[in-house]
């Protein structure tokens, strides 16, 4: 195993690491040399959603990916969203629909919904982003107040 | 409906259990047993001690060196001689890195002298262990009561319903895996935790360490979902342990694999119920419960002897016998989960209600709502009922099933089920509340597990107490070290028994602002302006700060406090021949109502619509509480139709990934309404009724008796996959009965 340098751009910063092994997850690279700890650590097998954040601006389970895969990347999390305007109305969706609870899946879903609604030209439908939000699991609200949540955002998005 | 943590929690600024870096952290690694049953051989740490990165191996010798009395002698961190099932914890060890740490876990040589694993109740007993109870070592837990006389009913009865039923080990499944970071500190220890239970995981820490209690300080976190999973003692011993061998804050997270395979779950149980009906009456029932207890059983009696009494349902019922027995097997500990097997025990009485109410020639609804306790009633144990909304659920569950029946499409059914249940009021609490000059504060040991109960629903209670506005009042989150004392968040008990401490200490408050004024304390209203907090009438508001004694200008605050210790009802003590019944703090009715579709090729069943009309008492915060509905109704979808942990024979785990153990996704929930009744007070402040638990226990109920009115047949077992459901529709065509 060799350990090398990454240089990404996270939340509009450069940042790098060093000693960076190969196998290292984008996952642990952000929450554990980075701090940025609003990236969910939950089932770090693809499963559950809670750590997703984007790469290139598309949604991307970090847990799943390699640091070295994103080097000189772009990657966003949850803590850059409120200057994200997308993002600021996904999080006022989430919060004026209840969709908060324990909170632990909620970064996941936010930048899920985000990726699915900041590409460019018209916003999905609602049965298209909740057929990709399926991937994002919730324990707690029985994605109810979720489902409200996307719609609203979606309405926002225009 | 906003709530004060969400814009934090929304921008990833909550820090969870498994958030907690500090300078100089280590890691820890668990070091599973290879087998589920057998004594330890050999337990080699050596080889992991010399690998990279290894700062500490911990296993029983250590612990007996690390810890003043070598650890509690009756609940060992680790087992000493037999182990109780695989995956156990036997060895413990801290390293730089997490990689380094799992590494050096694989590293561990174990050796097992294996011995055939006891893997499920039904091969302790194949047949009903009988009236005697046996001496069997794998009973830990016997509970037994009767009343009046059960042979003449039975002899005389027109017939008598029996049916079997199993119910399957289901998993919490919170998104956040356990997690806590321990260091040494004071002589003794620290641990910050994801807890449900930061006063009860100190209590229990420190017995399983053999210290002192006030030598360990708990210190909440943020908590990723609990639903009954995060509370007691858990990982804090292990973390404890490696703190104290290497002087250096560790922490330890679990993975979802290993939330799997150490359980603290609902673990299977098989019911049998036998009732005599006589003149379309039940005369007289007969019930009895197989719980498998896996390795231990937490509250042993309690456990048994308060599940065993869903059992009965909430009926008039003169004549009955119920026994109950836990069975330990070599599967992990059982542990609580959201009401804790009353969906179980309501999926068998309820189903078995309604085949008697069908038998008999009854409407099912109109069947139970005729037998259903209401006020002033007395249940089979004894105990008077208080006021409970069951009947008045079931008849608005009535009336829209009747407008669901209209239209119904073809391969669709309706069904109904109820179930109760009772707030947690009796475990005590504490409440302090500090009034500065610009704020009120409640000093919390507690942490927001998710519901609201605490950062909405205790500052609801003291907003409407003190006239004053919720924006005011802030949650301050402290250790176990400087926070009044509480039982927990459990047992839909936090704003009914902890929430009465919030609401007596916001009136012993009142009281002594409206002594300090001169006023009646009920006209005491706090008010915000942009510098400070004034009270008093209009036209002569007084600054808070003003009212300040001198010492309380030093310590900023005007201090008040409330307790809550509550108690539940009185049971006819003479029925019970073995163990402990329970009696309950008040009576909270839960009623479900589903549409379901069944594909008669695959028997995969598809929940339509969902509707709970739940007995509240009064709703505090509606918005508040119809997420709880609603987020408990598709919890227990996941009950009823796919969730299942599947072990071997050898006590081996076939599915702990989030991919084999399907829990409910965003694509698999119906429309679900919330019909909250209000009227029929509970045990709670302003008589609100606990709601956390009381929706889930009806759902997999109502959906077994959909799928009975959809295609006839029967489901006897959780959950229902397709594979059951198809299996009882062949059943029913071999007999040619539809």
């Amino acid at each position: 195993m060799t350990d090398r340098r990454v240089r990404l751009d996270v939340n509009g910063e450069p940042r790098s690491a060093s000693g960076v092994p190969d196998d290292e997850r984008l996952l642990d690279t952000l929450r554990a040399r980075m701090g940025l700890v609003g990236t969910k650590e939950g089932c770090r097998t693809g499963d559950c959603g809670a750590c997703t954040v984007l790469v290139d601006g598309r949604s991307t389970l970090s847990c799943l990916t390699l640091t070295h895969e994103v080097d000189a990347r772009r990657v966003q999390t949850i803590e850059s969203m409120g200057s994200d305007p997308v993002g600021t109305l996904v999080q006022n969706a989430f919060e004026a629909e209840g969709a908060v609870q324990c909170g632990y899946c909620t970064p996941g879903f936010v930048m899920a919904l985000v990726g699915l609604l900041n590409g460019p030209g018209p916003a999905p439908t609602s049965a298209q982003l909740l057929e990709d939000l399926q991937g994002n699991l919730c324990r707690c609200t029985g994605y109810i107040a979720i489902v409200r949540a996307v719609e609203r955002a979606r309405g926002a998005r225009g | 409906m906003s709530r004060s943590d969400a814009p934090l929690k929304l921008r990833g600024g909550a820090r969870y259990g498994t958030d907690l870096f500090e300078d100089g952290m280590l890691y820890a690694a668990l070091v599973p047993a290879p087998a589920a049953s057998g004594g330890v051989r050999r337990l080699d740490l050596r080889a992991a001690r010399g690998m990279p990165g290894v700062r500490a191996v911990v296993g029983p010798e250590e612990v007996g060196q690390l810890l003043p009395k070598g650890g509690s002698s009756d609940r060992p961190v680790f087992p000493r001689g037999e182990i109780g099932y695989r995956g156990q914890p036997l060895a413990v060890v801290a390293a730089d890195t997490l990689a380094q740490a799992r590494a050096a876990a694989a590293a561990v040589v174990v050796e097992i002298e294996p011995k055939p694993a006891v893997h499920d109740v039904e091969s302790v007993f194949p047949e009903w262990p009988g009236a005697e109870g046996p001496s069997s070592p794998h009973v830990v837990a016997h509970v037994r009561a009767r009343r009046g006389d059960l042979e003449a009913a039975f002899s005389a009865a027109d017939f008598v319903q029996s049916d079997l039923y199993r119910t399957s080990g289901v998993h919490q499944v919170a998104i956040e895996p356990h997690a806590c970071l321990a260091r040494s500190e004071n002589g003794g220890y620290r641990v910050l935790t994801s807890t449900q239970t930061p006063f009860g995981t100190r209590e229990d820490t420190a017995e399983v360490l053999g210290i002192p209690e006030d030598r360990l300080v708990v210190e909440g976190t943020w908590v990723g979902g609990g639903f009954g999973g995060k509370g007691s003692s858990f990982l804090e011993p292990y973390a404890i342990v490696l703190a104290a061998a290497t002087g250096r804050p560790v922490r330890l997270t679990l993975t979802h694999r290993e939330e799997f395979l150490l359980g603290r779950t609902t673990l299977p149980a098989v019911f049998r119920l036998e009732s005599a009906v006589k003149d379309g009456e039940v005369t007289a029932r007969r019930v009895r419960m197989l719980l498998d207890s896996g390795a231990s059983l937490p509250g042993r009696d309690f456990a048994t002897g308060y599940a065993i009494g869903f059992l009965l349902g909430p009926y008039r019922l003169s004549t009955f016998d119920l026994e109950g027995y836990a069975v330990r097997t070599h599967k992990p500990p059982f542990g609580p989960h959201r009401a804790p097997l009353a969906p179980q025990c309501v999926f068998a009485i309820d189903q078995h209600v309604e085949a008697i109410a069908r038998r008999s020639g009854n409407d099912p609804i109109g069947f139970r709502r005729r037998s259903a306790w209401t006020e002033g009633d007395t249940t089979p144990m004894g105990q008077t009922v208080g006021p409970f909304g069951l009947g008045a659920a079931l008849e608005a569950a009535h009336a829209r099933a009747a407008e669901w029946r209209k239209g119904l499409a073809d391969g669709h059914g309706i069904g109904v089920a109820c179930g109760f249940w009772s707030t947690g009021t009796g475990a005590g609490g504490e409440a302090m509340l500090r009034l500065t000059a610009t704020e009120l504060v409640i000093v919390e040991g507690e942490r927001e597990i998710g519901s609201g109960s605490i950062v909405a629903g205790l500052v609801a209670l003291a907003s409407e107490t003190l006239g004053m506005a919720a924006s005011a009042i802030r949650v301050e989150y402290r250790d176990t070290a400087s926070a009044p004392y509480d039982t927990g968040v459990f047992g839909s008990r936090t704003l009914g028994a902890l929430g009465q401490a919030v609401e007596k200490a916001a009136q012993a408050l009142r009281s002594d602002l409206g002594s300090r004024l001169k006023v009646p304390p009920e006209s005491i209203r706090i008010e915000s302006t942009p510098q400070e907090l004034v009270v008093g009438p209009p036209g002569s508001r007084t600054p808070i700060a003003s009212l300040f004694t001198e010492a309380e200008r030093a310590g900023g605050a005007i201090v008040a406090s409330g307790r809550h210790y509550g108690r539940g009802g009185q049971l006819d003590d003479s029925l019970v021949l073995e163990g402990g019944f329970y009696p309950y703090t008040d009576f909270t009715g839960s009623v479900a109502l589903a549409e379901v579709e069944v594909d008669r090729a695959t028997g995969a069943v598809r929940p339509v619509r969902i509707a709970s009309f739940l007995d509240v008492g009064v709703a505090i915060d509606r918005a508040l509480v119809t997420a709880q509905v609603e987020g408990a109704v598709a919890m227990g979808l996941g009950t009823t139709l796919t969730e299942e942990m599947l072990w071997g024979p050898d006590g081996r785990l076939a599915n702990p990934n989030l991919l084999d153990y399907r829990i409910p996704t965003l694509g698999e929930i119906p429309p679900i309404e919330v019909h909250l009744l209000e009227g029929f007070a509970g045990a709670g402040p302003r008589g609100a009724k606990g709601v956390g638990e009381p929706p889930i226990i009806p759902v997999p109920a109502a959906i077994a008796n959909a799928v009975f009115d959809a295609v006839g047949a029967r489901v006897y077992e959780l959950p229902m996959t397709s594979e059951r459901v198809a299996r009882a529709l062949k059943l029913l065509e071999g007999t040619g009965s539809a």
